[in-house]
């Protein structure tokens, strides 16, 4: 028989094992095409808005090679460690390892060659439904036309030609590595002695759980203002790497050093889930640690990623609406005009004018940055602020001696402190005003656009005359007077909108509309959602999968365990019962763990992103895990299958 | 007592078109406190016949009963918790788990029966030492002997002082001082506890330690020896020509 006699015979009869493999190629080809389609796709020009999107897709598609080679290389190992007997048995009758890894090639080429075709066939269906998808979270009305795109052609061939090479590669080191006995005990080797748990176990563990707490502290601590530019970048990277060596030495130590425990106290004397949880875990422990990591960090990545993609997306109206209190917002002296043009139109409105008085203020008592030594070129003792009357403001009645603060940022909340009490002293030409901070209200009053995100005094009116008088003419502001437009009906907006455009007025600086800008966000994040989301759902789907590849392995590994047990006289429900015990750790703890880590790095940052971080992370959380949940299921299904078959 | 019975049992493997024909039409009584012996060539349907008698794999046609309960008609369960309880395994694979140690392994039976884990811990001590394992205790089968699988094995089907042991080859791996020793424990178990053991066996001089022993040929029994009053190497003799006679393999260990 010649050798590519024997490949194709090989293929033939090893169907079984070579299934999952093929799958695995056929999903990271066709996810990596259908991503590449929309990457080169002209109508995504109009959706992307430009350099930002494009950059989301460029890092996007980046990581997406990324996912595909951890997966494809995962899976090529447990396809090569399956048929670690055959190799050996070629070997053993005198084929030399060239010639293993000859055939190993070929046949890797074979598969290559034919998920390639096929997974480019289903991305290129898929990246239809992903562009309709696009589009509809976009708000554009286009129809998903798509054409087959050379450029993305080229590039899944060459990614997936690199990542064949890489896989050449390794499994030329696996057949270096290993001898012909190895080659026959590889699904049989214990990789953790019983007896070798030290105390060093216990302290690698402990100084795991040291480390996460680490990153988390540093996390919490990023947006403190404790670090400044450089240093911003290194703490980044020290909270990803304190928190991602903890958690595997958390796996390798503590996991290992818990179960270990349990294990000895036990003295030998298990019952039938210990046997199939514990002693099945701790029998692969070595890889398990390094996996269970991988996937953590997968998921908590992801979810994290998801969960601050879908903040923006969710506070985008909240955003707007606190920046732009009124439907239209005009900072020049063409407030006049827009109301007339808006009545010459029939479109009914009210409108506010507020003149913009900038005063010098002292704030110390009231706001301190969070940090102790803040930024030196800002002080809170020295600086300026608008001020205006209470009469504009209907539900604040302020009295004479008093103060109140307006137009509270989620960005500034985090950075600065807010006291309970303290007095607040303006500074005008000839008068010092001392009034009494009462508190700071949910309002805005003003656009962020005039205020630069910075609080509003509301004073009482007859305060507000005399500062008016008094105030110093050197602190102008960019910003005189401040027109709100509102419109009373809903359904004019779109017109007023036109008016506003055909009027010319957006075109001042410092002029916005509130639907105009609710769109323009829409769009921006609504792209940049749509990548986040495609790629967190491939973290999502790759690391079920891998988690379910390993667990499909262990129970073809454990039949002959199952088919024991039930010789004994154990039931089919007694080993469920045991399998599903080890599914809730295998599944559930890198999920736990990783919830647990992406919620610190949402925490650490969130209010970049938007206005509320509980309920978009919560709505992200439940559906990861809902999703998540279906790879344990399916697992168990899987072991179901493998018990009944068992005897 | 008959407390094992097989009537008319017929097992046959494969499907319709390829179809062969293990047991036809066997029948056997095992007595309680009885040490029964199969032997017969290699391929001649013992592995087969213990298995349906233990209730690990169903007969064709025929009935099996155990204290009278026809186990053609238990449901799984039922039967899975009669084979926890009751019944002992020494098989001829070892049948160990990869993923436990020794101790570990041997213990398995006894978690079932909710012994109190010092008095595990004893009759641990108890059996590994007959069977010479105690210094094995906290390996992994991987790492051990194929003698010494086949001790663990033993050990386990010992452990829980099951009413019936059902022995594939025990002796199989192992010289000849481990062999004796563990046949003598067997030998034990069936005199102190009056526990019934059925053993397939190639060896005669392991066979020599039963009551009775039971020629398979063809799938029936061929014919069967009882030891009665004579002494063991009476006994052995009259084995090795019934061996001969069988002109199937001589003994061949
Ligand atoms: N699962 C099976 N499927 C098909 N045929 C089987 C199966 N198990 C056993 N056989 C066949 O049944 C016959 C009896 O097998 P069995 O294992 O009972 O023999 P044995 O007497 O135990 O032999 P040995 O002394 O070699 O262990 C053999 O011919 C074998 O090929
Ligand atoms: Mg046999």
């Amino acid at each position: 028989m010649t050798v590519n006699r024997l490949i194709f015979r090989n293929i033939k009869k090893n169907f079984k094992h070579y299934y999952v493999y093929i799958f695995a190629l056929v999903f990271s080809v066709a996810l990596y095409f259908s991503f590449m389609t929309l990457q080169f796709d002209p109508a995504l020009d109009d959706t992307t808005g430009g350099v930002k999107g494009a950059a989301a897709i460029k890092t996007g598609s980046v990581l997406l090679i990324f996912i595909v080679s951890v997966f494809l290389v995962y899976a090529n190992n447990l396809f090569i460690k399956r048929r670690s007997k055959e190799i050996g048995l070629f070997q053993l009758i005198g084929m030399t390892k060239g010639t293993v890894f000859h055939i190993l090639s070929v046949e890797n080429l074979v598969l290559y060659v034919g998920s390639l075709i096929v997974g480019i066939f289903l991305g290129f269906s898929m990246s239809r439904l992903l562009m309709m998808i696009l589009f509809k979270v976009t708000g554009i009305q286009d129809v998903a036309t798509l054409r087959f795109s050379s450029e993305a052609f080229v590039q899944t061939l060459v990614v997936f030609a690199a990542i064949y090479i890489l896989i050449l590669l390794m499994n030329a080191v696996f057949i270096r590595r290993q001898s012909i006995l190895s080659l026959f005990r590889v699904a049989t080797v214990t990789q953790q002695r019983l007896k070798k748990m030290t105390a060093l176990q216990a302290i690698l563990g402990v100084f795991g759980i040291g480390l996460i707490l680490f990153g988390y502290y540093l996390s919490s601590q990023l947006f403190s203002g404790m670090f400044l530019g450089n240093q911003f970048f290194v703490v980044m990277i020290a909270i990803l790497a304190s928190v991602i060596i903890g958690t595997y030495l958390f796996y390798k130590g503590s996991v290992s050093f818990i179960f270990n425990i349990i294990r000895k106290r036990k003295n030998g004397y298990l019952n039938v889930n210990d046997v199939l949880s514990l002693s099945s875990i701790m029998f692969r422990m070595k890889s398990n640690s390094l996996l269970l990591m991988i996937i953590t960090t997968l998921s908590a990545l992801s979810i994290a990623l998801l969960s601050l993609s879908y903040i923006s997306y969710y506070s985008v109206e909240k955003m707007v609406e606190k920046n732009i209190p009124a439907d239209f917002s005009i900072l020049t002296e063409h407030g006049a005009e827009f109301v007339q043009a808006l009545e010459k139109e029939g479109i009914a409105n009210s409108y506010e004018t507020i003149d913009l008085l900038n005063f010098q203020v002292d704030l110390s008592e009231v706001l301190s940055m969070s940090a102790e030594e803040g930024n030196s070129l800002f002080s809170f003792a020295d600086t300026t602020m608008l001020v205006i009357s209470d009469q504009v403001v209907e539900q604040l009645d302020v009295a004479e001696t008093e103060v109140y603060l307006a137009n509270q940022s989620d960005f500034l909340n985090n950075l600065m402190h807010i006291q309970e009490q303290g007095m607040i002293v303006f500074t005008g030409e000839e008068y010092v005003y001392k009034l009494a901070y009462k508190g700071m209200e949910d309002l805005t009053v003003l656009p962020a656009r005039a205020t630069g995100a910075f609080p509003v005094a509301i004073v009482d009116q007859s305060i507000y005359q005399q500062m008016l008088a008094d105030k110093d003419v050197e602190l102008s502001t960019e910003f005189s007077q401040y027109t709100g437009v509102t419109i009373t009906n809903r359904e004019d907006i779109e017109r007023a909108d036109t008016i506003f455009h055909a009027l010319d007025i957006d075109i001042w600086a410092g002029n916005e509309s509130k639907y105009e800008e609710k769109m323009i966000q829409k769009q921006g994040i609504g792209v940049i959602m749509f990548i986040v989301g495609f790629l967190g759902l491939a973290f999502l789907i790759t690391s079920g999968c891998i988690l379910y590849f390993k667990q499909m392995d262990e129970s073809e590994d454990e039949k002959a365990n199952y088919t024991i047990l039930r010789k004994l006289g154990y039931t089919q429900t007694d080993l469920l019962k045991g399998v599903q015990h080890k599914q809730l750790f295998n599944f559930g703890i890198p999920l736990v763990v990783g919830l647990c880590h992406s919620y610190f790095a949402v925490k650490s940052g969130w209010f970049l992103f938007g206005t509320e971080m509980l309920t978009p992370m919560l709505i992200v959380m439940a559906i990861y895990t809902a999703l998540y949940s279906i790879f344990g299921m399916l697992s168990v299904l899987n072991y179901k299958r493998v018990i009944k078959e068992a005897l | 007592m008959v407390i094992l019975q097989a009537t008319k049992i017929y097992k046959t493997y494969g499907n319709k078109l390829n179809k062969t024909e293990v047991l036809s039409a066997l029948d056997l009584e095992v007595n309680k406190g009885e040490f029964v012996s199969i032997m017969g060539a290699s391929g001649s349907g013992k592995t087969t016949l213990l298995n349906v008698l233990s209730s690990i794999d169903r007969v064709s046609q025929g009935t099996i009963s155990i204290e009278g309960q026809n186990i053609n008609a238990m449901k799984e369960k039922q039967m899975a918790e009669f084979r926890k309880r009751h019944l002992g395994f020494i098989f001829q694979d070892y049948n160990l788990l990869d993923t436990l140690t020794v101790k570990e392994n041997i213990l398995l039976p006894l978690s079932v029966q909710k012994v109190a884990k010092k008095r595990a811990n004893e009759m641990f001590h108890a059996v590994s030492e007959d069977l010479g394992i105690a210094d094995i205790a906290d390996k992994y089968p991987n790492e051990i002997s194929g003698g010494q699988k086949q001790r663990t094995s033993a050990a386990r089907a010992f452990i829980h002082d099951p009413s019936i042991i059902f022995a594939d080859e025990p002796t199989g791996a192992l010289d000849s001082k481990a062999a004796s020793d563990l046949l003598n424990k067997l030998s034990d178990l069936n005199t102190k506890r009056n526990a019934s053991i059925v053993m397939v066996t190639h060896d005669p001089l392991a066979a020599s330690f039963s009551e009775r022993v039971v020629f398979i040929k063809d799938g029936q029994i061929y014919t069967q020896l009882y030891k009665g009053e004579q002494t063991r190497t009476e006994f052995f003799n009259d084995i090795i020509k019934t061996q001969g006679v069988l002109g199937g393999v001589q003994h061949d260990s």
